[in-house]
C-alpha cells in the first residue's frame, strides 16, 4: 500500500469497513512509515489544542450584524437547500453565549456603579432573531426527529416561552429591576441553547 | 403433520436469537487514546479498567452491524441500522476501555452508563438517560428529555438537560447543570464554582462551597433549597422577585447589623448577609420560586 492510499482508506480503516487483507496490508505500511505513522498520530482529535485555547475570547463588537445578515430571512438557493449553515448556528451560539454570559456576569455584580445594565433593545433583538431562525430551522429538522422527541422539545419552548414573557411584562413594569433584568437574560439564553441543541439532533453521526 | 408444525413453532421461536448477533472484540490502544462510540438505541455500557486495549461484548440485533477499528490513540466503534429512525430492537455494548481515554458517545434513544474513567467524557443522548460514576477531569453530558447524573468528584462538569432531572452527588471542582423542566438536585456537594440553572424545576443543593468560591442558582418558577453548614464563611444575595425568603443562617446584614436568619419569609425585596467574615459568593434568583437557606 502506498501513503497516499493509505490516507484514501485511512477513515475506512478506522471504521472498520476494510477487509482482512487490506487492514493487513495498511498495518504493514504502518510498520514501516514514520511519516505516515504521524499522519495517524494527527488523526487523533486536537482535545490537547482545544484546551490550550482561552476560556473565553471577547467577541468584537461588530461581529453581530454580520452573523445576523447571514442570519436573517434571505431567498436563495443555498438558503433554501441548507436551513441555516451549521459554522453560522456555532458562531451565533457563541456569540450568544458569549455576550449573554457577559451581561450576566454584569447583572449579577453588585456594582459600586450606580448604571443600570439591562437587557438592550438590540440585544434582544438579537436574541430575537436568533431565536427565530433557529425555530425555522428546527422545523425543517422535525423530520429526523421522533414524534415524541419533538412533542418533548415544545414542551420546553413552552416552558421558557412561559417564563419568558412572565419575566419581561414585570420588567416592562420595572425596567430598572436588575434581578428581572438577570431572568429576562437567562430565559433569553435557555431559549436559544435548547432551539440550538434541538437544530443539531441527529444532525452528525 | 404434528412434528411438522412443532419444528416450524421451534424454528419461528428460535429465529430472534439467531437473529441476534453477539459481539466479542478487542483492540489494543493507547492509555489515553480518544474513542468514539456510536449507538442510536439499547444501551452503551462503559467501563474503565487498567489494560490497553478495549473489549467489547454484548448483542446486536438482526439488520444492524457492529463496527469497530482503530490502533493507537484512536478508535471508534458502533452499531448502523439500515433505519436509524427506529427505536427498537436496541443494541447492548458493554465496552472496557483504559481509564484514562477521551471518550465520545452519541446515542439517540440508548442509555449511556461510565463508570470507573479519569480522562475526558463528551456524551449526548437526544432521550436516553445518562449515568456517569467516577473521577473525571472533564465531563460534558447533554440528553434532552433523559435523566443526567453525576456521581463522584470531577474537576469539570457541564450537563444539559430539558424535561429530566439532573442528579450530582459529591460534585467539586467547577460544576454547571442547566434543564428547563428537570429537578436539580446536589448532594454532597463541596464545589469551588457551580452555576446551577432551571426554568420551572426545582433545586436542591446540600454541602458546602469554597471559601473563595461561588455558587450561583436561578430559577424562574422553581423553588430553591440550599442546605448549608451555618459556619460556613459567605457572602449571600437573594432575591426572588415574587417568591419568598427564608433563611435559617445568620450573618452580619450589609450595614453591619445582625443580617440573615430570616425566619419569617421576606417577599419582594433582596436579603443579602455575610457570614463569618465573608468569602464565597452565593447568589441566588428567581422569579417567583421560594428561596430557603437551612442549616446543614
Amino acid at each position: 500500500m502506498t501513503c497516499p492510499g493509505l490516507r484514501a482508506r485511512f477513515d475506512d480503516y478506522v471504521a472498520g469497513r476494510l477487509s482482512d487483507i487490506e487492514a493487513r496490508a495498511l498495518e504493514a505500511h504502518l510498520e514501516g512509515c514514520a511519516e505516515c505513522e504521524a499522519f495517524l498520530e494527527s488523526q487523533a482529535w486536537p482535545i490537547d489544542a482545544v484546551r490550550s485555547l482561552p476560556r473565553a475570547v471577547a467577541p468584537r463588537e461588530d461581529l453581530w450584524p454580520a452573523i445576523g445578515s447571514r442570519l436573517s430571512p434571505r431567498e436563495s438557493a443555498h438558503r433554501r437547500r441548507v436551513a441555516v449553515p451549521r459554522w453560522a448556528l456555532a458562531a451565533a451560539a457563541v456569540l450568544l453565549v458569549a455576550v449573554s454570559s457577559g451581561v450576566t456576569a454584569v447583572l449579577i455584580r453588585r456594582s459600586a456603579v450606580p448604571s443600570v445594565v439591562q437587557p438592550s433593545g438590540s440585544l434582544e433583538a438579537q436574541y430575537a432573531a436568533a431565536s427565530e431562525e433557529l425555530t425555522a430551522a428546527l422545523e425543517k429538522a422535525r423530520a429526523r426527529l421522533a414524534p415524541e422527541t419533538f412533542a418533548s422539545i415544545q414542551r420546553s419552548l413552552g416552558i421558557i416561552d412561559a417564563a419568558l414573557d412572565e419575566s419581561r411584562r414585570a420588567l416592562a413594569r420595572d425596567p430598572v429591576n436588575e434581578g428581572l433584568q438577570l431572568l429576562v437574560a437567562a430565559a433569553w439564553r435557555q431559549k436559544v441553547d435548547l432551539l440550538r441543541r434541538a437544530t443539531g439532533l441527529g444532525a452528525e453521526s | 403433520m404434528r412434528r411438522r408444525l412443532a419444528s416450524l413453532l421451534l424454528l419461528l421461536a428460535a429465529t430472534p436469537l439467531a437473529a441476534q448477533q453477539k459481539i466479542n472484540r478487542r483492540i489494543a490502544i493507547d492509555p489515553d487514546a480518544s474513542i468514539r462510540i456510536n449507538s442510536m438505541a439499547g444501551l452503551i455500557k462503559v467501563v474503565g479498567w487498567d489494560f490497553d486495549s478495549i473489549a467489547v461484548t454484548g448483542s446486536v440485533p438482526a439488520g444492524a452491524q457492529f463496527f469497530m477499528g482503530g490502533r493507537g490513540r484512536v478508535a471508534k466503534m458502533g452499531v448502523e441500522r439500515k433505519d436509524e429512525t427506529l427505536a427498537e430492537p436496541g443494541s447492548t455494548l458493554e465496552v472496557r476501555v483504559p481509564r484514562r481515554a477521551r471518550l465520545w458517545i452519541k446515542a439517540g434513544t440508548a442509555a449511556i452508563e461510565v463508570s470507573g474513567l479519569y480522562g475526558e467524557l463528551d456524551c449526548s443522548s437526544v432521550s436516553g438517560p445518562i449515568r456517569v460514576e467516577g473521577s473525571l477531569k472533564l465531563l460534558v453530558a447533554e440528553s434532552m428529555e433523559g435523566d443526567l447524573k453525576a456521581f463522584g468528584p470531577m474537576d469539570v462538569v457541564r450537563l444539559k438537560g430539558g424535561a429530566g432531572s439532573v442528579t450530582l452527588r459529591g460534585p467539586r471542582g467547577d460544576v454547571q447543570a442547566f434543564t428547563v423542566g428537570g429537578t436539580i438536585v446536589a448532594t454532597d456537594a463541596a464545589v469551588v464554582r457551580a452555576h446551577l440553572e432551571t426554568v420551572s424545576g426545582t433545586i436542591a443543593y446540600d454541602g458546602t462551597v469554597d471559601r473563595s468560591g461561588t455558587l450561583e442558582v436561578i430559577t424562574h418558577s422553581g423553588d430553591i433549597t440550599l442546605r448549608l453548614p451555618p459556619e460556613i464563611a459567605a457572602e449571600f444575595d437573594l432575591s426572588s422577585f415574587d417568591g419568598d425568603i427564608v433563611a435559617a443562617i445568620s450573618g452580619k446584614g450589609e450595614k453591619g447589623g445582625k443580617g440573615g436568619e430570616v425566619q419569617k419569609p421576606v417577599r419582594g425585596k433582596p436579603v443579602s448577609f455575610m457570614t463569618s467574615g465573608g468569602g464565597a459568593n452565593v447568589k441566588v434568583r428567581s422569579f417567583k420560586g421560594e428561596i430557603r437557606i437551612l442549616k446543614r
